[in-house]
Formats: C-alpha cells, sequence, structure tokens
C-alpha cells in the first residue's frame, strides 16, 4: 500500500437497522455541504407507501432523487444525488444473481434521470450495514472518501491522499486500507472512477470486489450514463462499504428452506448444462459475437454492417483461451453462472501502466463488439488493453465505443479532418490511434479529445461549430438517442428492436427490451399490437430485477433442458420455471404473495414514475423518442451492395418497383417507409403503455396505477392535452 | 487419508449408518440429516457419500473448502457463504443441506461412526494412499 | 412448399431437420423446432422428416445482452 494516511473529516455513529424480511426500513442520507466542509449524516426511515409503490432498488433511487432535486436541476448543481440501493433479494446467496444494486442520479451525457447496474458486493454490504439505499447530496470541499463501516456502525469522511485517481490503483489501495490483512479484504467493496470523470460525460463507475484466489481486486461496471462524472463532481475520489459478519438468512427470510432447495436446483442445471448452452463460465458474455455474427446483428463499421470475414478472430472459442478457467468468477456469493471472466497477467502496451501485467474484468460482449468489430478492429489483444483502460480511467466501454465508431466514419467521410483531430487518423481499424485517442480522451489532451469525451450528440454540435461538419449528416450516422448512445446490436432490420432502442426511458440501452430474435428471427411479432404488446410486457417485466438487486442472466441465459418444448412461443422466452423461482423466492423472503401480474404491477408502477420524472426534468416526450437514420437501415450504398438481394426485396415488400432505380434512390425510399413504420410503430407502443400521443402517461394510467401523488398529477395536468389523447375503443 | 469404502452388496438397508451420523452430528435421528445417504434402488441399494475427490474446493467463492491435515475436505463454517454452489457441483451429488438445523452444507469427514454400526461390514474406513 | 417461420420455402423428399436448419443458415445452439404445432426433440434434429405443407417454427431461445 502507497497511500499515507487519511484525515478524518467527520465522523457519525449510528444504531444499525435490523432486517426484516428482505428489508432494512432505513436509508443512509449522506450531505457532503457545498464545497463548504458542512457534512451531515441522517437515517431516514422506509415508509410502507414507498415499498408499496417503488418495492427497491431502482424504485427506492427513483424515488429518493425525485424528493431531492427540483424541476430546475442541473447534473452539476449540489442538489443532484448519487442513490444505490439494492432490493429486498439483494444479499441472499443461495441464488444467482443476487448481489445488484442500481445507481440513480441526473445524467450529464442525457440530461434527465438515468439508473444503471452494477454487479457485486457493494449492495448487500450496505444493506448488510442497516441502509436498504445510500444518497449522496452536494459537493464536498476537497477530494474525500465516504467510509460505511457497518462493522462498527459509522460512517466516516475522510480526505483522501489517494495520488493516482484512475479505479484500479484507488480500489487496490482502499481494500488494502481498509482490511485488516489478506483475508479481511473480501469484506470490503470500493466505489471509484477514472481521470476521464474530470471532462467526459461517457464515464461510469466501478464497483470492486475482491478476489480471494486471485488476490486482486475485481471491477464491475456501473458503466452507463455518466454517474462517474457525477462523483468527480461532487469531489469523491471514493465510497467505501465494509462489513465482515453475515450468515445464510441476513435477508431475514421467513422460508430460507424454499430458497436453498431452488438455489441448489439452479446450480445444478447450471453444472450439467451451461456448457451445452451459452457457455458463461467459460466465455461469459462474450459467447454472443459469433452468433450475432451469424444473424447480421454484430455492430461493424459504426453500424453499418452486419457480419465480418474476420469474426474468427473475436469469436467465443478466442477469448475462452484468454480467460482463466476453472476459477470461482461470480460477482457476488452464489452465483455460479460465474459470467465475470478475467485475463491474467495481461500486459500493457500503453498508456501510464505500459509494461505492468494486469488482472482485467472482461470483456463482455459490448466491449467486445464495440471496441471491436465496431470501430473495425478484430483483435482481442487489443480488445482487452483498451477494455483495461475504459475501466481504469472510468469511461464506459459501451458509449466510447460507439462514439469512436461514429467518429471513425466522420472522418472517413470528410467531416472531420487530421488537423482537427490533432494529428489522429481515425480509421476503422486504426488501432493505434484508436488506443491513442482513448489516452486522449481521459487526460483531456486537446479540444477534440474533450468534445469526443462528451459522447455524440454534443460532440457533433462542437465539430459542426468549430471544424465545420455537416450536422445533418452526422445527425444521420449517430447511433444515440436521449443523449445515450447505443449499445452494441444492430437494430435496422428488428422492427421491434428500434423500439426496443428508440422507445425506452432512459435511452437506448438494451436492458428494457431486447427483441430482435423474437422479432425478426422467430418471427413471433407480426404485427404492430404484437409489437406494442412486447413493448410493453418486457420492460416491465425486466425493470422487476432492478427493483429487487438481481441480475436477469440467470433468469434467461440457463434454461430448463426441456423449456422450450414444454412451453411454446413467447411463454417459452419468459422460462417460465425460472420465472415461478423468482415468485416464490420473493414469497420465502417477504412473507407476502406474488404471481405474474404482481410483478407486472410492481414494474409498471416505476416505469412510468420514471418516465414523469424525466418529464419533469423538461423530457420524456415524444420528440426525444428519435430514431438516427442508421438505426433504420442503409444510408449509404456501400451498406446496400452489401446486401443488395436482401434489400431490393425489403423495399419490393413496400410495393416499390425497384427496376431502373439508383440505389441511393432505393436507400431513400426504404428510409422513407421504415421512418413511416417507425411513426406507427410509436404511436402503438405509447397506446399500448397507457400514455397519449406525445409519450405522456395519462392521468388513467397513473390512478390505476396508485402512483396518482399530487406533485404527479399536477405535473401532468400542465402537460396533458386534449388534442393528444388516444381515441378510446 | 482415511475414506469410506463401499461394499454395496452387503447392504442390507437397515438405515443404522444414517441413525449414527444424524446423532453424532446434529443429535437428532433423522436421514436427512445423515452425511452417508442409503438410497433403495429397484434391485440394489445406491450408497451415497463423499469420496474425498476435492472437486467442490475450486468452486467455493471464499475457499471454505479445504483439504485438512488428513486430507479430507472440510466445510469451514467461519467462511462459508451458504451459498450451496458445493451442492451443485458435487460430481457424486454427496454434498447436502437441510435447512431446519443451518443453512451451511455438510458432507462426510470419514469420522467411521457410520462403519462402526453398520451390521454387516458394508462399510469400511480405510486409509488409501494420498494422491497428488 | 413449406412454411419456415411464416415464410415460404422450398420442399424435398427427405428433407430433416438438420438439413432445413443448414439451409436457412440457422446456426444458432439453443434452438427448438415446432412442426405443424408439434416440438421435435433435438436429439432427433438429423432423422426427422418434414412433410409437404408443413408450418415449421424454428425459435431462437436466445437471451441476449
Amino acid at each position: 500500500m502507497e497511500m499515507k494516511e487519511m484525515k478524518l473529516l467527520s465522523e457519525w455513529s449510528y444504531e444499525p437497522a435490523k432486517i426484516q424480511r428482505g428489508y432494512a426500513n432505513e436509508t443512509l442520507y449522506v450531505g457532503l455541504g457545498n464545497k463548504d466542509g458542512n457534512y451531515k449524516f441522517e437515517k431516514r426511515p422506509v415508509s410502507e407507501d414507498m415499498k408499496e409503490n417503488f418495492t427497491g432498488g431502482r424504485g427506492f433511487g427513483l424515488k429518493l432523487l425525485w424528493d431531492a432535486v427540483k424541476e430546475g436541476t442541473k447534473w452539476d448543481d449540489p442538489e443532484n444525488e448519487l442513490v444505490i440501493a439494492g432490493g429486498p433479494f439483494c444479499g441472499i446467496t443461495q441464488y444467482p444473481g443476487t448481489g445488484k444494486s442500481y445507481t440513480v442520479f441526473l445524467s450529464p451525457a442525457t440530461k434527465q434521470t438515468y439508473n444503471s447496474n452494477a454487479g457485486g458486493y457493494f449492495g448487500p454490504f450496505l444493506k448488510f450495514s442497516g441502509f436498504d439505499a445510500l444518497e449522496v447530496q452536494g459537493k464536498a470541499d476537497r477530494p474525500v472518501v465516504v467510509f460505511i463501516d457497518g462493522d462498527n456502525f459509522k460512517v466516516q469522511i475522510f480526505e483522501s491522499t489517494l495520488e493516482d485517481n484512475n479505479a484500479y490503483y484507488i480500489s487496490e489501495e482502499l481494500h488494502d486500507y481498509f482490511a485488516k490483512d489478506e483475508q479481511d479484504k473480501r469484506t470490503i467493496s470500493v466505489i471509484s472512477t477514472g481521470m476521464a470523470a474530470k471532462t467526459s460525460y461517457i464515464v461510469g463507475l466501478n464497483f470492486s470486489f475482491y478476489d480471494v484466489r486471485r488476490k486482486a481486486v475485481r471491477l464491475k461496471q456501473a458503466g452507463r450514463g455518466g454517474g462517474g462524472t457525477v462523483l468527480c463532481d461532487k469531489n469523491i475520489a471514493a465510497i467505501v462499504v465494509k462489513r465482515t459478519k453475515f450468515t445464510g438468512i441476513e435477508n431475514d427470510p421467513v422460508d430460507v428452506e424454499t430458497i436453498m432447495k431452488a438455489g441448489a436446483s439452479l446450480h445444478k442445471r447450471i453444472h450439467d448444462h451451461d456448457n451445452e448452452q451459452c457457455q458463461m463460465r467459460a466465455a461469459g458474455t462474450a459467447h454472443l459475437t459469433e452468433i450475432m455474427d451469424d444473424y447480421e446483428l454484430l455492430p461493424v463499421h459504426n453500424y453499418k454492417y452486419g457480419s465480418h470475414k474476420d469474426i474468427g478472430n473475436i469469436s467465443s472459442h478466442e477469448y475462452i483461451k484468454l480467460f482463466s478457467q476453472g476459477t470461482a468468477d461470480g460477482c457476488w456469493y452464489g452465483c455460479s453462472l460465474a459470467c465475470a471472466k478475467a485475463v491474467d497477467h495481461f500486459p500493457l502496451q500503453t498508456g501510464p501502466w505500459k509494461g505492468k501485467e494486469v488482472v482485467v474484468d472482461g470483456p463482455e460482449y459490448e466491449t467486445a463488439a464495440g471496441l471491436g468489430s465496431n470501430v473495425g478492429i478484430f483483435d482481442p489483444h487489443w480488445t482487452i488493453e483498451a477494455n483495461f483502460y475504459a475501466d481504469h480511467y472510468g469511461l464506459d466501454t459501451i458509449s466510447l465505443g460507439t462514439t469512436m465508431a461514429w467518429v471513425c466514419e466522420c472522418y472517413e467521410l470528410g467531416l472531420i479532418n487530421k488537423e482537427n483531430t490533432h494529428g489522429l487518423e481515425m480509421t476503422f481499424g486504426n488501432k493505434k490511434d484508436l488506443m491513442e485517442l482513448i489516452h486522449r480522451i481521459a487526460n483531456a489532451a486537446d479540444d477534440f479529445a474533450v468534445a469526443t469525451g462528451w459522447g455524440i450528440e454534443a460532440a457533433r454540435e462542437y465539430y459542426s461549430k468549430n471544424y465545420g461538419a455537416d450536422l445533418e449528416v452526422m445527425k444521420k450516422i449517430g447511433m444515440v438517442c436521449q443523449g445515450l448512445e447505443a449499445s452494441e446490436y444492430r437494430c435496422q432490420e428488428s422492427m421491434a428492436q428500434w423500439g426496443g432502442y428508440f422507445l425506452t426511458l432512459k435511452g437506448p440501452q438494451h436492458d428494457e427490451a431486447w427483441l430482435i430474435f423474437m422479432d425478426m428471427v422467430n418471427k413471433q411479432l407480426p404485427t404492430y399490437e404484437d409489437k406494442a404488446e412486447a413493448l410493453y410486457f418486457f420492460p416491465c417485466f425486466r425493470l422487476w430485477f432492478s427493483l429487487h438487486g438481481l441480475c436477469k442472466l440467470p433468469w434467461n441465459d440457463i434454461e430448463p433442458v426441456d423449456n422450450s418444448i414444454k412451453y411454446k412461443g413467447i411463454e417459452a422466452a419468459r422460462v417460465p420455471e425460472h420465472l415461478n423461482n423468482y415468485l416464490n423466492i420473493y414469497t420465502a423472503i417477504t412473507g407476502k404473495p406474488l404471481d405474474r401480474d404482481g410483478m407486472i404491477l410492481q414494474s409498471e408502477k416505476v416505469y412510468n414514475f420514471e418516465r414523469i420524472f424525466n418529464l419533469r426534468m423538461g423530457k420524456g416526450t415524444s420528440k426525444f423518442h428519435e430514431a438516427p437514420d442508421r438505426g433504420l437501415g442503409p444510408v449509404w450504398e456501400d451498406e446496400w451492395m452489401a446486401r443488395p438481394d436482401y434489400f431490393d426485396t425489403k423495399l419490393k415488400e413496400f410495393g416499390e418497383e425497384i427496376e431502373g432505380k439508383s440505389v441511393k434512390e432505393k436507400i431513400t425510399l426504404l428510409q422513407k417507409h421504415r421512418r413511416a413504420q417507425w411513426e406507427q410503430l410509436k404511436a402503438a407502443v405509447y397506446k399500448r403503455r397507457g400514455w397519449n400521443k406525445n409519450g405522456i402517461p395519462t392521468l388513467k394510467t397513473v390512478k390505476r396505477l396508485g402512483i396518482d401523488y399530487p406533485e404527479v398529477v399536477a405535473l401532468l395536468e400542465k402537460h396533458l392535452k386534449p388534442e393528444d389523447e388516444f381515441e378510446e375503443e | 487419508m482415511k475414506v469410506l469404502q463401499l461394499r454395496t452388496e452387503k447392504c442390507v438397508q437397515c438405515g443404522e449408518c444414517m441413525s449414527a451420523c444424524s446423532k453424532a452430528w446434529f443429535k437428532e435421528d433423522n436421514p436427512a440429516l445423515s452425511r452417508i445417504k442409503i438410497e433403495n434402488k429397484a434391485t440394489y441399494p445406491n450408497i451415497n457419500v463423499c469420496n474425498q475427490c476435492g472437486a467442490c474446493i475450486e468452486i467455493c467463492p471464499t475457499k471454505a473448502l479445504e483439504r485438512d491435515a488428513n486430507g479430507i475436505v472440510q466445510v469451514r463454517k467461519d467462511k462459508c457463504t451458504s451459498c450451496l454452489m458445493c451442492v451443485g457441483f458435487c460430481p457424486s451429488a454427496s454434498m447436502f443441506f437441510n435447512a431446519a438445523k443451518q443453512t451451511e452444507p455438510f458432507k462426510c469427514i470419514s469420522c467411521g461412526i457410520c462403519a462402526k454400526a453398520c451390521p454387516t461390514g458394508a462399510l469400511e474406513l480405510l486409509t488409501t494412499p494420498e494422491s497428488k | 412448399m413449406i412454411t419456415v417461420n411464416g415464410n415460404q420455402s422450398e420442399w424435398e423428399e427427405g428433407l430433416t431437420v438438420k438439413q432445413l436448419l443448414a439451409r436457412e443458415n440457422y446456426t444458432f445452439r439453443m434452438l427448438s423446432v415446432w412442426i405443424n404445432d408439434r416440438p421435435v426433440e433435438k436429439k432427433d434434429f438429423p432423422t426427422h422428416l418434414i412433410p409437404d405443407r408443413a408450418n415449421v417454427q424454428v425459435i431462437h431461445n436466445i437471451s441476449g445482452g
């Protein structure tokens, strides 16, 4: 350990809450003052109404943030908060995927709320320390470390003596600082970001845990939305939690036997069948690369193409060779899906730690594609190094990959040049210069690097004003919506996935709906109503996990062997046996019954509340749900000519004659027809969700959901217009 | 290392071994609490008990499973988080659990009490050569 | 002719499920195949014959994201 002893600035002792049936029933508020050293600590009660309408996790985060901010609050005002919460399942050890927590905040990138999920130990340890959520508000007057000591029931604020402000350094040092000895390091979790947070908006949070076999810290990410930028803005170097003792019934379940049986049986299923299903234990989510390539869904060259001849270099076989096998890689106790793969003893070739051998967390699929095929690089070693530095600097690998892919296309189209980029040749596949750009963004090396680090929406404004780059062209090819870059799937050919990306609450992050196969391949959603139903149901279904501290991977990245024989169609996609596990475990924890309708209701309340919160922040209406041209189909001739028969057929399906038309004309026609479909999809989805034509939840909907608080109704009455109502049927 | 040797053809399914084990380790005469399980297959009994293979050791996220000085795989309760992954991953399904008594799983530790109780010599605790 | 996921597709005598999947380039591991509303077990893909005019559904059970 290198860091010097830290000076204690403020300290607060508390009576720890006793966890009852999955809840501590208290939350922790830490106020940092407004650069004046005015630290404040409070325990706040969790009301029955809060549990009824918000359940936990992301729901608690949204509720507490709503109370903390006002309509005009900006992400860099002291009133903005980082709220971290797990949920009723969070911290159980017997069932896979129960260590997750959500971080909710006003986002620098999206200018509305964002909620970002991370795996790992922080959520459970926070709860065992006595808190269902942590709110941090204000700005410290110097870099601080916030320490939640769940062993001695104290919260302490230290003046940071950390000399390097990047994640692996911070996490290793703080695990060392707060642990009694090597054995004790696993009782700690550290939230940190990296130096990119000073100027970039595409910066997330790292959540650490200690790997007892590797004797090293591992990092999971709440990567998206700029949570790291907010952490840095608050002058927080790190948030640390420590909790040593906990039992198999720490979460105080009514019926631990049900949980134990469900857990043991799923462990056995994973042991027996993971290898022939998704190979999560061997390859993690990187098992997806060649599958996406086979179905033209792999993003290649800024989503222009869906496959590439060099896919073999970045296939799951290649990554399995690079990931260390056979070690316990779960991100919380009890996860036998163990998808948190790592590359060991990786020698860094560039940057401040050049020559050092490190543990690299990942890559996950998103990173393998985003910092890979999307930027035209098919070299896993390059991707692994990019992954490492992205995590270390705090950069979100998805936004970074998608932004850099867009930059490459802008450069190759001549919209920006080598002078603008300060000497970097931003061509697809240029490994050296793309890696250099990552370092320059982190270091805020020049105006181009800083602007690029803001993400696509802000960068294109800068490029347009300062380099004369054509803004309309940059908008057509930028895979971004609501200020958030799209994640790494090509949605062009699946209308349902246009909705899965561009009709979401927080932006094109795939955690709401991932419908590509169901729609495009299985053809299970033929009508607008079918698509709308799926875009109502699956976002609600997936949101449920975020209320409870659950990872969704053990739900459907492993299936009972007879799942698709026993169940037909979309019912099979729900993996009913695992869905029932969650309902049963919910009851086993809380003592309350829950069926599928109840599950959807818990989610639908929070889904609509989040939509209304975004309306409150000046967003949350139809005009922000816009799809870029690249998201709906080809923009340039080379994209059409990569699959000419396929696209000709698609155009003919609209009744168009293709004889005698140039490729450029055909592209324009296809875009026109698809945009008309997009408008119809949007209307069908809004209607199904109980929103008006402007995408605003109706009074009828909020009353039905029991979230018709006076503030909510007042806000809606301001924005709901009679001409935007759908006709009653 | 001492490991239970099984002579299945001598087993008469009297249940004395399960009785002796559960009484010794859980103070209750209950086959569900035994670390050796005799299952009745149609034409023969199946004796399910840990053979100290150690496949579970690398599965445990806290290294709570380790060989003691005699080579026997032990569950260290002070490190165990009750995740039960070892239960699902045991090649012979010989790691057991019972919610009524504790959340940590349990297994045979080659104490030999069942072998002493067995009336037919179907169980014997023998010293095997240490495997590398 | 047969229908595969709603699209018309060629049929010939002796067409097995495995052959059909190769022809359609359905390479994904976790597929389930239903013919005329009846499931076909994976172990039978190489030998199970598809009848003429069959309605074939090839469901990719992909979890994604």
